[in-house]
């Protein structure tokens, strides 16, 4: 974590007396072969790289990219930790996590179990850093086997609405609203950010 | 001797680096003298930061105002150049809930020529320092 957070990067307006850069972790998680690594993945390279294979993820690994955030001059570095699905290495990401800024809830649109484990997610994450705020997002990815669809999309907006999450879904086969939810992370972490130097301002 | 506030950019100190840098809220603001101005972190720990003496110093007293800070590591040389740091003081800081945490040191061996202020872990997501003061005398300049 060497390079941290000491690019400036001022946006296209030229509003440079306001810009900042700031890095977050962001937690990927969900059940195995969702798609957290294709999805991680394609945002990584902007959609010029999807993943055919599968590969399994062991522990975590992690995607660096930085998105900028609209209207503020500022842009965020996503530290992504794209989480094993698999159970068996559940216990490894309690020490792998440490303390997550944002979180991200992948499940499979044609897979009812993997979106009823969201909530087991969640609260995994949220164990991690209690007392604290932890923003976050749902997406329901695979759109593109409609006709397999298991998981009804106003139900599981629903759900996300009762979590506080905002929902997205995605396909990123198809390379569809990919970049979307990471972009509402880096929005609400900024806000996040915002809020807490408002309160800094306030101590002295 | 006389004492002097050791970590102010009126008595020569100076931030060399700091990991987090949001324009609005730089790194001078821990050593202008004023808690109302501060440093904040952008995201994720640890975070540290440099202040350079530009002398020979020894530091009796440190007091830390910060806020969201929970465990704060401090290492100091003797060097010229900023290197071959060695552990000093750690502490477990409290969280005051809606004021500054206001954290007295008292130094033993307090020669330096830096001092590294590393954030291992805080309260919160982000953390900010607000004012580092090091009661102490010159020893003597750099040569």
């Amino acid at each position: 974590m060497g390079s941290k957070g000491e690019e400036i990067v001022p946006d296209d307006a030229g509003q440079k007396d306001t810009a900042c850069s700031s890095d977050f972790a962001e937690d990927q998680e969900g059940d195995p072969t969702v798609g957290k690594t294709a999805l991680a993945q394609i945002f990584r390279s902007d959609g010029a790289h999807f993943q055919k294979n599968y590969t399994l993820t062991t522990g975590v690994d992690l995607v660096v990219k930085m998105v900028p955030v609209p209207n503020t001059g500022d842009s965020v570095e996503l530290f992504i930790f794209d989480s094993a699905g698999k159970e068996l290495f559940s216990e490894m990401l309690d020490k792998l996590w440490e303390s997550p800024n944002v979180l991200c809830v992948v499940y499979d649109v044609t897979n009812e179990q993997s979106f009823n484990n969201c909530s087991k997610w969640l609260e995994k994450a949220r164990s991690q850093i209690p007392g604290t705020s932890l923003p976050g997002v749902l997406v329901g990815n695979k759109t593109d086997l409609a006709s397999r669809r298991a998981v009804d999309s106003a139900q599981a907006q629903a759900w996300a609405l009762g979590q506080g999450l905002e929902y997205f879904e995605t396909s990123v086969k198809e390379m569809e609203n990919y970049e979307a939810p990471f972009h509402c992370l880096a929005k609400k972490f900024h806000h996040l950010y915002r809020e807490k130097v408002e309160v800094f301002h306030t101590l002295a | 001797m006389r004492k002097v506030d050791l970590c102010l950019s009126s008595e020569g100190a100076e931030v060399i680096l700091a990991t987090s840098s949001d324009e609005k809220h730089p790194p001078e603001n821990i050593i202008d003298g004023s808690p109302e101005t501060f440093w904040t972190t952008t995201g994720m720990f640890p975070q540290e930061f440099i202040i350079c003496f530009h002398k020979h110093v020894k530091i009796e007293k440190l007091v830390i105002q910060s806020y969201f800070v929970r465990t704060m590591r401090i290492e100091k040389s003797t060097s010229k150049e900023p290197v071959d740091f060695e552990q000093w003081v750690e502490k477990d800081l409290v969280h005051t809930e809606g004021q500054l945490q206001n954290e007295e040191i008292v130094a033993h061996d307090g020669y330096a020529t830096y001092l590294r202020f590393i954030i291992i872990s805080a309260f919160d997501h982000f953390a900010s320092v607000h004012s580092i003061s090091a009661e102490g005398t010159v020893v003597s300049n750099l040569s």
